[in-house]
Order: structure tokens, then C-alpha cells, then sequence
């Protein structure tokens, strides 16, 4: 198997520990790949979950040598970002991290974005006193080349920050994410009568989020395994949400299957979501696909691992 | 005089925190701090400033800058930043105008300015739409008129006693202003708005037609479609007098110009009503009503 992908928090917003999340898990992003047969990590995001995943690595991965890796941040919201001082092995020395991520308009980089968490007022180590090298890349869209057949695509989504999708191919198998993302719409679209109202800007926006969502499609055209925003149901969504930056379930399946995607991960659960309400949401969707779809689509889970 | 380079190091300072026009501060102040604000309410402001039009334009391209495809309409940014986003723009940069709007504008008058390019951006995208232009390229040439005298802000902004100098010997003259600028100061506004557009980078088409404006027959370019359509909105303005950005007794249009965009007089001369109507309903947009 070439790729490994395994979910180390699952959750968007805060972690949510608790009886209604303990079999899919409360911790906030973080995702485990591991490459081919000699075991290449790399990390997306630095979430909650990234803490159990730090143990993990110490156990399995130091014993072989100094930690070398890289971590892909979506975006740099805060739920992305929190578990970061807690990866024990920005405390090991020998150890080399490379940070990749969008950043956001202000003039901040990305080192003070993500190491600005290590001072004194939040935590009680200095960013100053870490012993290991860690090195940060502020990335666009574009391609990049990580050396031993292993490649990343980036792509823009649509969040109220820069958010970066990562489509990584590797062996002949596609990896993709495509969260926090709402798929693009018209805000222009309003009512004839709105005072607002611009037919020339109504029929442009139409255009622009229309292209704007074929783009996002044809970045996760036939992935094996696809790792969607799916944070509301279509009637919570509706019902307040919109304009958040998160998708819904029936969008991520009606576009992954419209991507020829094999195999669609339903990531970033709502907070309020139990793990009662995502197993009979899964079941409702998996229904409702059946015979119309060759989609597989499963629920994010903290632990398990898919392989591709 | 100080040297050009002086000169050129205290409009590239300035660019950086270039603020919005003070006609159009407060509006986008109401309307950037109203969380209900419509995106047609925020489209329509930004249309209106050429300095945040040009900072809206900067953050979208150099957000999307590996993508190599420059991206011209504001639709489309407002979709891809989200209203967020632009609000926050808007707001600094109003804010930047707010604090510097005393003691701006001495030589030239404001409303003029502001009237002026207001009226080549509509004027620029009325002729591409009798020349039946694709309608997602119209915006480009509503930026480019928009934008074309953006290089007189700093000039006006930053070298006051000069530039009140220039306009007077204009008068004293009768010659064209940018003639007047490089005597008086050593750089015209063409330099000046290109050294905007870059920084801005808002890319060749932009660049173009601010660097060009005045000077279209040593145009080698690509962009010449675009450049033509602003030089000619640019002699209506000037004709009609609708606005007044300085340039009293501006060098003739060449005839070839209306030749080559298969426009007449006749066809500007009818568009002047939908001008000045466009130019009104904005400043009645502008004038702040709770």
C-alpha cells in the first residue's frame, strides 16, 4: 500500500472531549500520512490531535533516528494550530520540522503565526528555548516537488481566511483535503426588489463562483481518498451558517462524486455532532447514494487508518 | 529642486500607505462597519475609490499570484476573498485617509479629481460595450480608467508646492500637465502611477495604460485595445469638462485613435448623458445617510 492516512482529530472549532464523542474521537485537526515502505511521515495540521500523535512518533519513530518531517497547515486557524506546542518533538534536539501554510493578509509570517503560541502569556516555553530546527514556508497555490516520487498540489479554497487544499500523489495514488471550505456562491445574488440588487454583478458572480467551483473540483478530480469539509447538513447550513466557510454533507458527496473522487472522508464534525448523529447520518447518505453512485463514503474517525 | 531620486524614494514611501480618496472615507467607513453591509454595497464603494480598488486588486493578485492569471473584477475578488476580507481592506484603508484627509488636496481639487476618474472608468467601459467586448473583460476597462491618473495622488499628496506650481504653469502655458510635472519635479504621473501599478502588481494591462496614457504613439505593446479605449475616455472627460484632474490644455487626440476603435465623436457625444447620470447617482451613494 502506498499511502496511509490516518485521522488524529477529526473535530473543527474546540476539542470536545466527552461521552457523545469518545468512538470518533474530540480532538481538532490533525492527519498522519505515511509514504511507501519506508514508513515517510508527513503531518497536515497541527490541531489538538497532534498531541497523540507526538507519543506515537517518540515510540515508534525516535528509536530510528532523529524526527524529520513535514507539516502542512490548512490555514492558520486556531483549531488547526493549537496542539502545535505539544508536539514533544520540537523539544528533542536533532530533530528537523518544515512548516508549510497560506498566510492571510496581515503582515504577520508564518513562524509568528504558529510560534507566537510559544511565549510566556500562553505557554510556559519560549519559542527561543526549543531545541529542535524548524523552519517555515509560507505557501501559495502551485506544485512542489518532495523529492522521492512523493508531490504536493496546493489550491485555494473558500474560507474567510486563506485556506490551502493538498492534493499529494505518490505511486500512482491521489491523497486529498479540501477543508475548511464552503463551496463558493454568489453573494450578489440577491432579490430583484434588495436594494442591493445589480443584474451585471448578479450574472458575474454566477460566473466567478461557478469557475471558482470547477477549479476546486477538477484539484480533487479522481482521488483515491478525498478528506472533505462536511461541518452542517444542508438544513443547518441554510438555517444560519452560511457564509462560515464550511460545507455541507450533500455538497461534499454531490461534488466528490461529481469529481469521480473513490473514496469520500467526512472531516471537521461539528461540535454539537455525537457520534450517534454521524453514524445515522452515514448511514442516511450511504442510502441514498446506493446504485447511483460508485462513491465510498465513510466518517472520520480519531485512530483509524485507511489505506490507498 | 531635489533629484529625481529623491523624489521617486518619497513616492515610493507614500505608495505603501497610499490612502482613499476623503470623498469617499466616510461611505466606506458606514459601510465597512456595518455587519449587514450587502456585497453590492461594498462592490459599489470600492468601484468608486481608485486607491482601494487598486488595494482590493493587489490583495486578490498577490494572494493568486502563482497562478499567473491576473484576475480584473471586483466580483470576482469579492466571491474569492470574501466580504470579510474586503471589509477589513476597506476599512484600513479608509482609516489611512481619515488620518491623513487634512492638508490633502491642495493643488488639486478633490471633487474634480475623483469626478474625473470616475468618469474615464465608466466612459472607457460604456465604448467597450458598443464595441461589444466580452462581457467578463468590461471590468477591466472600467480598473484601467478608473485607475489611469492614480500616479497624481502622490504627486498632489506629497509634493504639494510643486505640483500647485505645475498646474499653474500649465495655465501660464497652455501645455499638457505631464509635461509640466517632469520641468517642475523631474517625473510625470505616468512614471509615478506605474511605480503604483507595480508595487500594486496589478499587471501589464494596468501598467500599460497608466504608463501610456499620454504616450500612444511610442506604444510597442500587447495592451493596446485597452490603452486606445481609456486615451479616448480620457479626451472625452476632457472635452465635456465632466471633472477636472488637472489637465487644462491636454495634447490632441490622434484621429487614428477613434480609426482604430471604430468609434466616432458622435458615439462619445451620446454616451456623455449616461455619464454624468452614473457620476450623480455615485456621489448621491456617497453622501452618507444613516
Amino acid at each position: 500500500m502506498s499511502i496511509r492516512v490516518t485521522f488524529r482529530g477529526v473535530r473543527g472549532s474546540i476539542p470536545v472531549p466527552g461521552p457523545t464523542t469518545v468512538r470518533y474521537g474530540g480532538n481538532t485537526a490533525c492527519i498522519e500520512l505515511r509514504f511507501g515502505v519506508e514508513d515517510r511521515l508527513i503531518i497536515i495540521d497541527a490541531g489538538s490531535g497532534i498531541r497523540e500523535l507526538a507519543d506515537i512518533i517518540m515510540k515508534k519513530d525516535l528509536p530510528r533516528g532523529p524526527i524529520k518531517t513535514k507539516i502542512f497547515l490548512t490555514h492558520t486557524h486556531w483549531d488547526h494550530i493549537m496542539g502545535f506546542p505539544f508536539f514533544t518533538p520540537i523539544f528533542i534536539p536533532g530533530t528537523e520540522i518544515d512548516v508549510y501554510g497560506p498566510v492571510t493578509y496581515e503582515e504577520d509570517t508564518l513562524d509568528r503565526i504558529v510560534g507566537d503560541q510559544l511565549r510566556y502569556r500562553y505557554f510556559p516555553v519560549r519559542i527561543e528555548e526549543l531545541r529542535a530546527k524548524i523552519s517555515y514556508y509560507q505557501l501559495k497555490e502551485g506544485n512542489i516537488d518532495l523529492g522521492g516520487g512523493l508531490t504536493v498540489t496546493t489550491k485555494y479554497l473558500n474560507h474567510p481566511i486563506l485556506v490551502l487544499g493538498y492534493r499529494f500523489e505518490y505511486e500512482g495514488k491521489v491523497f486529498c483535503t479540501a477543508y475548511d471550505h464552503e463551496l463558493f456562491r454568489n453573494v450578489f445574488d440577491v432579490k430583484p426588489e434588495d436594494p442591493g440588487y445589480d443584474p451585471a454583478a448578479v450574472k458575474e458572480g454566477e460566473i466567478a463562483a461557478r469557475e471558482e467551483n470547477d477549479k476546486v473540483r477538477a484539484f480533487y478530480k479522481g482521488a483515491d481518498l478525498l478528506v472533505h469539509d462536511t461541518q452542517y447538513t444542508h438544513k443547518e447550513y441554510l438555517a444560519g451558517k452560511t457564509g462560515w466557510g464550511h460545507s455541507s454533507y450533500e455538497w461534499a458527496i454531490n461534488q466528490a462524486h461529481r469529481a469521480g473522487v473513490k473514496h469520500l472522508v467526512l472531516f471537521h464534525h461539528d461540535i454539537a455532532r455525537s457520534d450517534d448523529q454521524l453514524e445515522a447520518l452515514l448511514a442516511g447518505y450511504t442510502a441514498s447514494i446506493k446504485g447511483k453512485s460508485p462513491l465510498t463514503v465513510s466518517v472520520a474517525q480519531e485512530g483509524k487508518t485507511i489505506e490507498i | 529642486m531635489q533629484d529625481k531620486e529623491k523624489i521617486l524614494a518619497i513616492i515610493q514611501t507614500y505608495i505603501s500607505k497610499m490612502p482613499s480618496l476623503p470623498i469617499t472615507v466616510s461611505k466606506i467607513l458606514q459601510i465597512a462597519n456595518d455587519p449587514k453591509t450587502s456585497p453590492s454595497d461594498l462592490n459599489q464603494v470600492i468601484s468608486l475609490d481608485p486607491v482601494l480598488m487598486g488595494r482590493v486588486m493587489k490583495l486578490i493578485n498577490s494572494a493568486y499570484y502563482s497562478l499567473n492569471n491576473q484576475i480584473t473584477s471586483l466580483v470576482r475578488a469579492i466571491i474569492m476573498l470574501g466580504i470579510n476580507t474586503v471589509k477589513n481592506l476597506a476599512l484600513s484603508t479608509a482609516v489611512l485617509g481619515q488620518l491623513s484627509a487634512k492638508g490633502n488636496f491642495q493643488a488639486l481639487n478633490i471633487d474634480g479629481f475623483w469626478r474625473h476618474s470616475l468618469c474615464v472608468g465608466v466612459t472607457a467601459k460604456q465604448i467597450a460595450v458598443k464595441r461589444r467586448k466580452d462581457p467578463k473583460q468590461l471590468e477591466e476597462y472600467f480598473v484601467a480608467g478608473l485607475l489611469h491618473d492614480i500616479g497624481k495622488i502622490p504627486l498632489n499628496n506629497k509634493l504639494s508646492a510643486e505640483y500647485v506650481n505645475a498646474l499653474a504653469l500649465t495655465d501660464k502655458e497652455r501645455a499638457p500637465l505631464y509635461l509640466l510635472e517632469e520641468r517642475v519635479m523631474e517625473v510625470n504621473h505616468c512614471e509615478v502611477g506605474r511605480l503604483i501599478i507595480k508595487n500594486w502588481n496589478l499587471g501589464p494591462v494596468m501598467e500599460d495604460v497608466v504608463f501610456f496614457h499620454h504616450f500612444l504613439d511610442s506604444y510597442p505593446g500587447a495592451n493596446r485595445d485597452v490603452l486606445l479605449t481609456v486615451a479616448a475616455a480620457n479626451f472625452f472627460a476632457n472635452t465635456f469638462q465632466i471633472g477636472f484632474s488637472g489637465d487644462r490644455y491636454p495634447e490632441k487626440l490622434p484621429a487614428s485613435v477613434f480609426e482604430e476603435l471604430g468609434i466616432t465623436l458622435d458615439d462619445l457625444e451620446g454616451m456623455e448623458d449616461r455619464v454624468s447620470g452614473e457620476i450623480e447617482k455615485a456621489k448621491i451613494f456617497l453622501s452618507v445617510s444613516q
